[in-house]
């Protein structure tokens, strides 16, 4: 199953989830040991193992390829390939003069090999570029291609890309996911290479087997560049095994039995079950996700004000997390409290039926026979869409229906899978639709609520917001962005092309026995840091 | 029954199978969306990538001109290949029969090898205890879901006693005959159950209505024993009708068993269609496609083999 979307923001209702947990990593006392197997449950029909085309989270890819930078547990940049992350301060970033455009310089480490033993060097990160860009190439994730003209390598460890615009998120795109091997796939079509099955990158791990709807096997690499702070080789863990098991029973009973040691994407409704499970450990953390339920404008009964602030009003986040679990975590802004970007002040609409009533009174909808309001003929009433089979989305859904139903709003469930719903999604085929999207760390918001945002299904169009996303998307100005992103909280909360309802956590499952395992909330799942996970025992 | 006259019922199937290409081919065109779609919002992919892409596919085309090229291609073996996976649509679908056809034709076995004798003794014994218990067993089998049998055996035999795995094809590394055999023992006794059930029922409903014929009588008047007359005489006469839902069982078995594969994450060719349905994988959907017609086909064909070897009356020529 694919989205629509660019990696940078994924429909987090399809794909597998990754979590944050924010508490302190505490270092072990006892020294790490080397070895062991991890069994890790994958709950989606694995495609390829090529992390630019593949049309779910790359997590078993993420092992075996690195990029030149990636988020941390904080969703902030840490370096991987690259010795440092370029900053403007650093002198990573300069501008240029009309400050229209940007040169991005990497110094890469020089000690790191590809998994066939050659040495990896910036040719492998332009050829990089220039293996996404090429259009015969039919990829999921292009995003960034375009903004960079060119690309020049002066030496083996230096990288410098010339860009056409300014690009505040440049680092959630393109070499973040991961670099190819140049000396092996150049003139390789890369839709139809064995590089899908078996990828050679630079990762602690390299692909011993891909077997198609069973497994991937991913062997310790004997040879990888990093050390830990002792001066451990690293990874310390011999195999780390991805199981596919696309069935949330299946993986729940299998984590039971211990054919499964792991999985990041338990169901909230399943988590129960997994409590005294022996030796299983399950983590709750907040990801960089958050469930909203949208509005369409073309229909003219939703693109007046008074019903969407009703509607706010009539929406009880405590039951709506109730339904899921207790997991999730009420939010009030699109911009998550754990970004820099986000901003307190931004007005809250409370639970409360009596002021929704109220205002639909007030707007001259009456309430009709039936307890369904209506003006001038036209009923309150709504097709609501989710993504069918989501059985966490469909339990919000059925809350928010009755919840509607109370202020005399009628929905009716017109549930979706697959391409059927992506069409409803992005063609405004809905009323209402509930649904979750995952950002990468550095989120656009202007693809969901941007005239022409390629996200953005409503038919929503605001002028003044366009105004403030081009302000907040193109300068690298701290100060600024800041500025700009809380008038865009402010506005959207005051216009309410969407209500925010709340921030997703995922479920993680992991042996009591597995240590250093620090989850990662980006999109970048919790696979791209495994060098130093070890168990215990 | 002649070899002429199987080639002649090949021979003509072969328009049958052209007509079905047709209107499967349309009919996935009308569903909403297309393989494409991932692409058509995403800001890094151009108008001209986007058009190549499609060009590449065919997909610019027509949709009867992308027919006849399809049509040209399979006609000298080339299906294509998958949209989401980059590989041949052969491949795919032959890598995914082995494990199909392993747990379909194990379910069909154990099915057979339960339904018959259940089946003939329940209608020897029609009115009895026996066949009262046989009766509601069945009911309850028809009308138990896969999913929740599944995860009862699962529970006691994984999780509980620790026998055998809970799903998978096989232990990495491993594969041996034993391993296989341990791994298949749950999904094919879940896959079996209902056409068990059903199968006994059409076997029950088969030689009552044999046991009452003339033909049956003489037997026993000839001085025959039971077991004798209800082997050779009734039960081939009874099971014209039963193969009749067994071939189109067979059908169902190869297009692969959508629950059980997912719940037993069974390599099969069922999730490989959903997978490709939920991407509108155009090539792969229309290779499962025809392969399922084609079995369609096939098994008519052996069923009217099968009533001929069954009956000597029924003659094709």
């Amino acid at each position: 199953m694919k989205t629509k979307l660019t990696r940078r923001v994924v429909l987090q209702g399809i794909l597998a989830g990754s979590t944050a947990f924010a508490t302190m990593r505490v270092l072990p006392t006892m020294a790490q040991q080397a070895g062991g197997t991890l069994n890790v449950g994958l709950t989606y029909e694995l495609d390829t193992m090529n992390t630019y085309s593949t049309g779910f989270l790359a997590d078993a890819q993420h092992t075996v390829i690195e990029g030149l930078i990636a988020p941390d547990k904080d969703a902030r940049y840490v370096p991987v390939l690259a010795k440092e992350v370029p900053t403007l301060e650093n002198g990573g970033i300069v501008l240029s003069e009309d400050g229209s455009k940007m040169t991005i310089t990497y110094h890469l480490n020089e000690n790191v090999k590809w998994h066939d033993g050659a040495p990896f060097t910036s040719a492998d990160v332009k050829f990089t570029w220039e293996a996404v860009k090429n259009p015969d190439f039919i990829a999921e994730s292009k995003d960034g291609t375009q903004d960079i003209d060119s690309i020049d390598t002066p030496d083996d460890y230096t990288v410098i890309c010339n860009y056409n615009t300014v690009k505040p998120n440049f680092a959630s795109t393109l070499f973040t996911f991961g670099i190819m091997p140049k000396h092996l796939l150049e003139g390789e079509d890369l839709n139809t290479s064995w590089y899908n099955e078996k990828p050679i990158g630079t990762g602690p791990f390299m692909v011993s087997e891909f077997v198609r709807g069973q497994y991937v096997v991913c062997d310790k690499f004997p040879e990888y560049w990093r050390k830990s702070a002792d001066g451990d080789q690293l990874p310390y863990l011999d195999r780390l095994v991805f199981r596919i098991v696309t069935d949330s029973n299946t993986l729940v009973t299998q984590l039971q039995s211990g054919e499964l040691d792991m999985a990041v994407s338990v169901p909230y409704g399943r988590a129960s079950q997994l409590e005294g499970a022996q030796g299983v450990e399950i983590i709750v953390g907040p990801q960089l996700s958050w469930g909203h339920l949208d509005f369409n404008f073309r229909n003219e009964l939703l693109a007046d004000i008074a019903v969407r602030k009703a509607v706010a009003h009539a929406i009880n986040r405590e039951t709506l997390i109730r339904v899921q679990g207790g997991f999730p975590i009420p939010i009030k802004s699109l911009v998550l409290p754990l970004f820099d970007l986000y901003d307190d002040t931004t007005p809250e609409y409370a639970y409360d039926p009596a002021a929704a009533n109220a205002m639909l009174d007030e707007a001259g909808f009456a309430r009709g026979g039936d307890g369904i309001r209506e003006k001038d003929g036209k009923r309150l009433s709504f097709a609501f869409v989710v993504q069918s089979g989501r059985a966490d989305d469909e339990n919000v859904q059925q809350v928010i229906i009755a919840q509607l139903k109370e202020i005399g709003i009628e929905a009716t469930a017109d549930n979706k899978t697959g391409v059927a719903y992506r069409e409803a999604r992005y063609s405004g085929g809905y009323d209402l639709i509930y649904g979750r999207w995952i950002t990468s760390a550095d989120p656009v918001y202007s693809t969901f609520y941007g005239s022409e945002g390629e996200n953005n299904g409503q038919g929503y169009s605001n002028p003044e917001l366009d105004a403030v996303f081009e302000r907040l998307e193109n300068t690298l100005d701290a100060d600024e962005r800041k500025a700009a992103a809380s008038e865009m909280q402010h506005i959207i909360a005051e216009d309410l092309p969407a209500i925010a309802l709340f921030q997703g956590v995922s479920v993680i499952a992991k042996p009591v026995e597995l240590k250093n395992f620090v989850p990662n909330p980006t999109n970048m799942t919790n696979f791209v840091d495994t060098k130093e996970w070890y168990l215990e025992g | 029954m002649s070899l002429a006259y199987i080639v002649r019922r090949l021979l003509g199937a072969i328009p049958l199978l052209l007509g079905i290409s047709v209107i499967l081919f349309a009919i996935i065109q009308l569903a909403p969306g297309g393989p494409l779609d991932i692409y058509a919002e995403n800001p890094s992919v151009s108008k001209e990538a986007l058009a190549q892409i499609a060009a590449r596919y065919g997909l610019d085309q027509p949709v009867p001109v992308q027919y006849f090229l399809w049509l040209k291609a399979v006609l000298v073996g080339d299906w294509g290949y998958s949209i989401r996976t980059g590989r041949p649509v052969l491949d795919e679908i032959v890598y995914r029969l082995g494990p199909t056809l392993q747990l379909g034709g194990l379910a069909m076995i154990i099915s057979l090898l339960i339904a018959v004798p259940v089946g003939m003794i329940s209608a020897a014994r029609r009115g009895s205890k026996l066949d009262g218990t046989v009766t509601v067993l069945s009911f309850a089998g028809i009308s138990t879901p896969v999913f929740w049998l599944a995860l009862l055996l699962q529970l006691l035999f994984s999780v509980q006693l620790g026998w055998l795995p809970s799903a998978g094809y096989q232990s990495i590394g491993d594969g041996s005959f034993i391993d296989r055999l341990r791994h298949i023992i749950m999904p094919a006794s879940v896959l079996s159950l209902a056409t068990v059930a059903s199968w006994s029922r059409f076997i029950r409903s088969g030689m009552i209505d044999v046991l009452n014929q003339d033909y049956i009588r003489t037997a026993y008047a000839k001085g025959r024993g039971e077991k004798a007359v209800l082997f050779f005489h009734a039960l081939r006469n009874a099971m014209i009708p039963a193969v009749t839902v067994i071939a189109v069982d067979f059908v169902t078995i190869i297009s692969g068993a959508v629950i059980t594969e997912t719940v037993f994450a069974w390599p099969g060719i069922g999730r490989l269609f959903m997978e490709s349905m939920d991407g509108r994988d155009y090539p792969m959907l229309m290779g499962l496609m025809m392969m399922g017609s084609l079995a369609i086909v096939v098994a008519n064909i052996v069923a009217d083999i099968c009533y001929a070897a069954l009956d000597p009356r029924i003659r094709y020529d």
